[in-house]
């Protein structure tokens, strides 16, 4: 109680207002560049503060339709590529991460540990990884082939925490030897009963994989060399060579594509994934 | 007295063949699960040798190369220039700096972000937790274009600070400077530390701070003595993260090109200025690559900070 008659101490009279400060700065730090930016691309000109002018959709008609200045691609078909090479990507990430996560969650073996930290740490960032293919796999880089398995080593941790947060809320043991003891053999076990009941992870695992290869840039941008440009390259044109408002619009396509995989995690309501990843 | 080994018994190679064939054709119950688990792991471990261990493999042997366009001969040559050159030394030191830097920064601000989600009633939460967990899925060429949009010539704060200071907006511009450079950065982590944080903070144990404050503690001292060490984990894993993706930043300083750190330098090496140099890049990639997964293992083993991505 002494404390309490002493007066209100420094942190009692400015400790909240200074973390709500702190909040609200970083809250707009984060958030107003993306508003004025999405903002920006339906503007005519932004040469003040503000973008200003009446609205206008020709930016994002540069975007979708591509113009024959700068970044002269059109959106279409660097996003349509990305798409395949990242869904690639993930069904890479389905065949190795749904089992190692399996067996980490599941059973108990010599390594257990080095291999889940191999499972869940990336091993190389997209720099490295990169230059590293370079000479490994000349040949596959101009086909997509060498983006599409960079990708899924790259990405292969987020499937497998997503997938392992699934499979830490059930009774492996249990789920197994139910099915085994009602005649299904070890394989179909897995197939049929396991797997289905870990959909909410993989879907998440799915879905997050997924959009970070789609915007996986520093991998790109050492293996590609030619033809259509990947999403993230595409992007990198038109930040760089583009006019600031064409620039402004092809990061708002990126930003439609972030909310709309956003609003499908919520819907799949994996609270769990979403945290981890 | 002779020692006489079996031939048949223990010797590594009977070894290996016995496991091989325990593991084609099981036997027991036991036999059957460890074949299971290898089968579980081996799709996994195909896409990290494929992938991972041979490209890596491929790059330390590109990285002594003789030769520039074909991987051939031995030299220590580009390790050697690493360490003595002073240009080189420069770039090491400023990607140290700068990562530590950021580090502390993100984190400091991180920490108060997370505690104002947790402990305070916030109007429209999910809202908040959705928009402060969008920037992670940026890449950082979009960071760097988000802090030209701030702080650029045409930036909205650079044109408040100009209203306020009455000096031109261009003098003001800090976008392509090192304190641009260093928000970029912030923009990317504070995010990414902020993930890791609220997942510590959750878990905190409220019974124990109520009570300190019935025991008298003052806000601040509640936070420090009762808060900030069940958090600790958290903000250790949070540095450690940080740090490693402060050290891998490679798009945002691509297009802000302020401060000559490691990642750009391997980007330089490749380009045209230096004859496309794949074996100094290979060497500074190799250099990198060896300091961040040993910091990184160290970091698991030695604290029980829960590292994420």
């Amino acid at each position: 109680m002494a404390g309490r008659f002493r007066g209100r101490s420094l942190s009692a009279r400015f400790g909240r207002p200074f973390v709500l400060f702190v909040f609200g700065l970083a809250l707009l730090f984060l958030t107003l560049p993306v508003v004025l930016t999405f903002a920006g691309s339906f503007a005519t000109q932004w040469v003040g503060p503000l973008p200003s002018g009446p609205p206008t959709l020709d930016h994002w008609e540069d975007v979708t339709m591509g113009t024959e200045v700068g970044a002269d691609v059109a959106v279409g078909s660097s996003l349509i590529y990305s798409a395949g090479l990242a869904f690639g990507g993930v069904l890479i990430n389905l065949v190795v991460g749904v089992p190692i996560a399996y067996a980490i969650a599941r059973y108990d073996f010599v390594g257990r540990d080095w291999v889940n930290v191999f499972a869940i740490l990336p091993l190389a960032p997209g720099i490295i990884l990169g230059i590293a293919f370079l000479r490994s796999y000349p040949n596959l880089s101009t086909s997509g082939v060498a983006l599409v398995i960079g990708y899924s080593l790259l990405k292969a941790p987020y499937m497998v925490m997503a997938v392992q947060s699934s499979f830490q809320s059930m009774d492996l043991q249990q789920l197994e030897e139910s099915a085994r003891s009602l005649g299904a053999s070890w394989p179909r076990a897995f197939l049929t009963v396991i797997v289905p009941n870990a959909k909410a992870g993989i879907v998440a695992g799915s879905i997050i994989s997924w959009t970070l290869a789609a915007a996986e840039f520093n991998f790109s941008y050492i293996v590609y060399s030619r033809g259509t440009p990947p999403l993230s390259i595409f992007l990198f044109n038109n930040i760089t060579n583009a006019s600031f408002l064409n620039a402004a619009a092809a990061v708002s396509v990126f930003f439609l594509l972030i909310a709309l995989v956003t609003i499908s995690l919520q819907l799949v309501g994996t609270r769990g994934a979403r945290r981890r990843a | 007295m002779t020692a006489e080994i079996e031939p048949t018994a223990n010797t590594p190679w009977v070894r290996v063949r016995a496991t091989v064939e325990a593991l084609v054709r099981p036997t027991s119950e036991r036999e059957r699960e460890r074949r299971r688990i290898v089968a579980l792991c081996l799709p996994f471990l195909t896409l990290l040798s494929v992938s991972g261990i041979v490209p890596l493999a491929e790059m330390l042997r590109m990285s002594v190369s003789e030769k520039r366009l074909v991987t051939a001969g031995f030299t220590l040559f580009h390790y050697e220039q690493l360490v003595t050159d002073p240009y080189y030394r420069t770039i090491a030191f400023n990607t140290l700096w700068f990562a530590v830097a950021t580090t502390v920064a993100s984190v400091a601000v991180a920490i108060p972000v997370a505690h104002a989600l947790e402990k305070y009633e916030l109007p429209g939460k999910p809202i908040l937790l959705t928009v402060l967990s969008f920037p992670n899925s940026l890449p950082g060429i979009v960071a760097a274009f988000m802090i030209i949009v701030l702080l650029g010539n045409t930036g909205i704060v650079t044109n408040v600070f100009a209203v306020l200071s009455g000096r031109a907006p261009t003098e003001l511009a800090t976008a392509t400077g090192v304190a641009g450079l260093f928000f970029a950065y912030l923009y990317s982590m504070i995010p990414r530390a902020l993930l890791l944080l609220r997942g510590t903070y959750a878990e905190v144990n409220t019974d124990a701070e109520e009570a300190a404050r019935s025991l008298g503690a003052t806000p601040f001292e509640t936070f420090r003595y009762v808060t900030f060490q069940q958090i600790k984990p958290g903000v250790i894993g949070a540095v450690i993260l940080v740090f490693r993706t402060a050290l891998a930043i490679f798009g945002t300083i691509l297009i802000l090109k302020s401060l000559l750190v490691w990642t750009l330098q391997i980007n330089r090496e490749l380009g045209a200025g230096n004859g496309f140099n794949i074996a100094g890049a290979s060497a500074m990639a190799t250099v990198w690559f060896a300091c961040v997964f040993g910091f990184t293992l160290l970091a698991i083993r030695y604290t029980s900070a829960e590292v994420s991505i």
